[in-house]
Formats: C-alpha cells, structure tokens, sequence
C-alpha cells in the first residue's frame, strides 16, 4: 500500500502533503531497519567477526604463556632479590615482557586493523651493569609486563562472556545432529546461565524439541559478533594504553627533534647572514678599494694628472660607499631589526608603511609577547608582505595581529588572484617554508588558504610566551 | 698591443667583475672575456686561451670551491696557463692542493690585494709569466702552522721577513725594493736561509717558492 502511493507521486509532486511527509518518513525508517538488519545477519558471516575470534582465542594463549612466564620469572626474582641473581631474573622478566608486547602489537596488527606503533627499540647502555640499569628502567618493558598482567582478567571475562556465546551457539546448532531425546546442550556462558538452562527448548525431545534449540543456536550466532567486538574493544584500548610508544620517550624525541630543527634553523641563518655579507658588503667594499687605490696612484703619477679620471674613479667609490651603507643597514634589520626593541606593533606598522601597496594593520596586544615570539611574528610578516607584492598582483592588504589568550594570531590577507601553494612561494631557505619551520620550533602553525582567484589569507598561530 | 696580457675574469659579484675589467683595461691588460661562474670559464677558456685567469674561489652554483676545481681541472689541460684564484678568506688547505705539483704561474691572493693596484698588477703579471704569487696571508699561516718551528727559530728578524717574501714568489729584486735593502744583500739573506734550513738551491723564483712550501709543510 505505502510503497504504491510513494511510487505513484514520486517525480510529479513537487511539494509533499503531510500524508507524503510521514509516508517518505516511514520509507526512511523501514530503510534504517533493513540496514540494520543487513548488518545484524551479515556480521557473523563477514570476515571481522571471524578474526576477532581468531584474535581473542591466540591473544589468550599468547597471554596464558606471557603470565606464566612474568609469574615465575618475577616471584623467583622477588624471592632471590636478596642475592644478585634476584635481580637479573627480574630485569630479564622486563626485557622478556617486551618481547611478549611485540608479538600481541603483532597479532592485532595482522588479524585486526589495529596498527600500534613500535615502541623505541631497546637501549641499552654498554656492559652487563649498563644492560641491568637499562632493562630494570625500561618503561617499555614494565609497561608491556602490566598489560600481560591486566590481560588475564579480560581474557577471563572475554571466554566467558564473548568466547562462549560462539560456543553455545556451535552446540545448539549441531543439536540436531548429536542431540536426542532428552539431553540438551551443556551451555556453560553468561547468556546461557542467564536464563533456565534449555531456554526456548519446547519438550524434552521430538522435531520440535531439536528445531527450537537450533534457532536458539541461530540467536547465539547473531549475538556472538557482537558480544566478542565489545571484549576486543577493551583489549584495543588497553593496548593503545600500555604497548603504544611511551608518551615520556614520545615526548623526549619530539623535543629532541624540535631543538635539532631549531638548531638547524640557526645554522641556516648564519649561512644566510654569511652569504649576505660575503657577496654584498664584501664585494662592494673590496670595490670600494679598488678603486680608491685606483685613484690615489693616479694622483702619486708624475707628469700631468688626468683630472676627469681621478675625479670618475672618486665619484665611483663615493656611490660605492653610500650602497655599502645601505646595503650593511638592511643586512642588520635582517639580523635584528631595531624598531622590534619597541614593540611588535610599532614594528608592524613601519613594514605596513613600507609595503609597497596600500596596507591595513590591526593589533590587539594586551600583553606583550617574549622577544622571540615577536621576532618571529615580524618575519612572517615580511615574508608573508613581500610575498603579497612579488606574486599576488594584489591591489592592497590587511594585517591583523590579534591575542587569543595565550595565543598570537596573525592574518595576512591580500584581494590578489589567489592560487598560492607553499612550494610555490621563493626559495625553501628563504620562502615560506623556511616560514614554516620558524613557526614550527616554537610549536606554532601556519596555514593557507589561497583559492584561485584569490583571496589569499595566510594565518600565523603563535604561543605568547613561546 | 699585440704583447699586452691576456686575462679571462671569473668573478660572480657583478661590481667586482667590472671593477677589475676597468682596473686591468686600464693598467694595459686585454680582457679575452669576464664570466660569472666556472662553467662559462671553462667555455672561455676553450674559445680564447688567455695567458693567465682571475679566478674567484667562491662562485655559483654551490659556493664553495668550484672555482678552484675548475682551476685544478683547466692547469691540467693547459699547463701555460696561469691561475690567480682570488678570495675573500684564505684557506691552506686551497693552498696546498693548489700548490701539489708545481708552483710555477699559481697565484692565491685575498681580494683585498686590488686595493693596492701596483702590487696586484704586479703579482698578476708575475704569474702570466710563469712566477708565482702567494698572499702574505697564506704565508703566514703556513709559517705559523709549520712543525719546523725550532729550525724557523734559528733564522734571524730579517732572515725570516726574506723567507716570508720569498715564499711569496717574489724575486731577489723585488725583496730587495720591498725591505730597501740592496740584492747583494738580499742574496747573501737567501744563501743563509738555505744553509740553515738546509734546503736545496735553486735559481728560479718558483722553485725557491715551492722548496721553501715543502719544508714548512713537512
């Protein structure tokens, strides 16, 4: 009837009746409940269910020989840990425990999706007493005996509330070909001892009999998946928990690498600085030189003195001397620009005057950033300008520098035509990915939106006291 | 000016280039071509064989050396040919490979030296014509590196100033004008030098240079 009448209006009516409304609203409903039923009759067939069956079943041998192993290991050390040998077994308990985590981080990367990352390789500090201090101070090791250790409840409860219901299942559905007269199937899990032994039986014997205990069997199936995802689900997270990387060493490398880029970084700098001064300051006053040696040995010449030459020659190294000038004051602001000493929005407001299209600035600072935090600001923001006027055929800009809490955003947007892509901006040294890397080694972020056709908007996220 | 010097310039800042090319012009030289960076060199000196190139050390597209490999790799194609190689620092290390083989028309010197024309020119002309020029600098650091230290410490103030000039690959003459001394004087210098050192003599500049190169070195 429903299907027919949404048959008949469908593509003609425009606007739906109330009568259409709640009749598309029931085909909503009935199309959720179909799925739903897809899902609950496909899921103990699909391949998941089984490997997480599979997965439960070798996880908890796996963890049967692990606690075997950490059990006699630790008491045996614990008992001896009077004498030296005590403290060898259990130090060899923690390396061994690593192992153990390595082949669970394993199972679960090969029959579920869950891909652990490797924690870091064990470091051991040269001789057997540098191997000992190691092993008894590795968190890695400690950490993996702890889920060993928390498994035994989960594989525990797992067997009987999850392994079970497949068990049960199995047996209810084979009934009818073992099952007679007036035995029943011997259910031993939760859902069984939940309710009367033989639930849903009818009789003691007969079709009838061996019929309902089969489609007892059915349930049990459709119930199994569902029961073992939840068991699995746990163990995931208790994996996640203790045989991931250990958040300490996690923490320690990523301030590892952070000091190395900033390191690098300020290597760069230095390269950069170098360069500037070697090819411009340099140059221009061994030039400079030159040609002032040039012209004083023209004037110590005897005979008569060729007037215009000395005069070209001292013009020459007077103009060569005011580019030096200028050249060396610029090559300073680079280092350090002075009028950042003033603060970050006198220092903004100078490269917004200086842009060579016409430029908004917008700050609002309630406390002042560290020097660093400030430096780094200003550059991107000359950067991000003499971006805008190389490439962005822009007619004018904005700069916004504005304090969220204990954070400095900066916005620089111009109308330009758009299309920017990091790479695209200058050199890596110098262009907006070496931005990028300054931005990163105080922990902040630097994104880009750039449409065709603009506009672009690059905004700069920094910690105030980075 | 059929007998006026030929000098390929290879210099990548573009203000030193031309201030050399108008220095040279005017001091009588005859430019065969200034280039910017080795490869050009090369080309050029293929084209148009000077007497002797300028060569800065330092030029793209990596600098660092490659002027002085192009150096190294031209002297073996063309060993007439003369190298000046110019720079802003001075290496020994540059110095030592420059001077492996042999001494003769090899000059290093700091940019500085344009400064002072006269002895620029003539340290250039020196190496045109087969001498050899070193810096002052790179002198004195191989004095002040030498092991040889207790044998330098028998040499007297002045003995030392006419090794250190004539490490440079100045001849006796020019020693002498430098320290306003005559060059029977300077001769009688060099003849002590020899003996204390224990060096054999020679007669030609480049010779004196690399001997005295290779004891300090040693």
């Amino acid at each position: 009837m429903t299907k027919t009448e949404v048959d008949g209006s469908g593509g003609d009516v425009q606007v739906l009746g109330e009568k259409e409304r709640l009749i598309v609203v029931s085909e909503v409903r009935l199309e959720q409940g179909r799925r739903l039923a897809r899902i609950v009759v496909h899921e103990p067939l699909g391949r998941r269910a089984w490997r997480e069956l599979l997965y439960f079943v070798l996880g908890g041998l796996l963890t049967g020989v692990a606690v075997a192993f950490i059990a006699l290991t630790m008491f045996t050390g614990i008992a001896l840990l009077i004498t030296f040998i005590g403290v060898i077994i259990v130090a060899a308990s923690v390396r061994g425990s690593r192992g153990f985590g390595r082949y669970h981080r394993a199972l679960a990367r090969n029959l579920m999706v869950e891909d652990i990352d490797e924690p870091e390789p064990f470091a051991s500090k040269p001789g057997f007493f540098g191997w000992l201090q190691s092993a008894l101070r590795d968190r890695v090791g400690w950490r993996a005996m702890w889920y060993s250790v928390l498994k035994v409840p989960l594989v525990i409860v797992g067997t009987w509330f999850a392994l079970s219901v497949w068990i049960d299942a199995f047996f209810c559905l084979t009934y009818p070909v073992w099952g007679s007269g007036n035995t029943e199937p011997k259910g031993f899990g939760v859902v069984w001892n939940l309710f009367p032994p033989g639930y849903l039986s009818i009789g003691t014997s007969g079709f009838l009999h061996g019929l309902s205990i089969f489609i007892t069997g059915l349930l049990l199936v459709l119930l199994a998946p569902w029961t073992m995802r939840l068991i699995v689900r746990l163990d995931r997270w208790l994996m996640r928990l203790l045989l991931s990387p250990d958040p300490v060493t996690a923490r320690m490398r990523t301030l590892e690498d952070d000091r190395a880029r900033t390191v690098d970084a300020s290597v760069a700098t230095l390269r950069r600085i170098e360069r500037d001064l070697h090819d411009g300051t340099q140059a221009q006053l061994v030039a400079l030189a030159m040609r002032l040696g040039q012209a004083k040995e023209k004037l110590a010449e005897p005979g008569e003195l060729d007037l215009d030459q000395v005069r070209r020659l001292v013009d020459e190294a007077h103009r060569g001397a005011k580019e030096t000038i200028v050249e060396l004051r610029d090559l300073a602001r680079g280092i350090h620009p002075p009028v950042l000493d003033t603060g970050l929005e006198g220092a903004l407001s100078t490269l917004a005057a200086r842009s060579t299209l016409p430029t908004e600035l917008t700050v609002e600072l309630r406390d002042r950033p560290t020097p660093t935090i400030e430096t780094i600001a200003y550059f991107c923001v000359a950067e991000l300008l003499a971006n805008v006027a190389q490439h962005a055929q822009a007619s004018r800009a904005t700069i916004g520098c504005v304090q969220h809490g204990q954070w400095l955003r900066l916005v620089v947007r111009d109308d330009g035509r758009g299309g920017a892509r990091p790479s695209a901006f200058g050199s890596s040294s110098s262009g907006l990915a070496g931005l990028t890397d300054r931005v990163h080694t105080v922990d902040g972020h630097l994104s880009i939106t750039s449409p065709i056709g603009g506009p672009t908007v690059v905004t700069v996220d920094l910690p105030m006291h980075g | 000016m059929t007998d006026a010097i030929r000098v390929a310039v290879a210099e990548d800042s573009a203000i030193l280039r031309d201030g050399l090319v108008q220095l040279l012009g005017d001091r009588g030289f005859e430019i065969t071509e200034a280039v910017s960076d080795s490869q050009a060199l090369r080309a050029s000196i293929e084209r148009d064989l000077p007497d002797v190139a300028v060569v800065d050390i330092r030029m793209p597209p990596t600098f660092t050396d490659e002027g002085l490999r192009a150096a190294l790799e031209l002297r073996q194609r063309h060993p007439r040919l003369g190298i000046l190689l110019f720079s802003q620092y001075i290496e020994t290390r540059y110095a030592a490979e420059l001077l492996a083989e042999d001494a003769a028309g090899i000059g290093y010197l700091l940019k500085d030296r344009v400064a002072d024309v006269s002895d620029f020119v003539e340290a250039l002309v020196r190496v045109a014509s087969g001498g050899t020029a070193l810096d002052p600098e790179v002198v004195t650091q191989l004095v002040g590196a030498s092991r040889r230290s207790d044998s330098l410490s028998g040499l007297s103030a002045r003995e030392r100033q006419v090794l250190s000039l004539m490490a440079e690959g100045r001849s006796n003459a020019a020693i002498a004008t430098s320290l306003v001394i005559s060059e029977g004087a300077v001769e009688k210098h060099v003849a002590n030098i020899f003996t204390k050192l224990d060096l054999p003599v020679s007669q030609s500049d480049h010779r004196r240079v690399l001997a005295v190169l290779r004891f300090l070195d040693s």
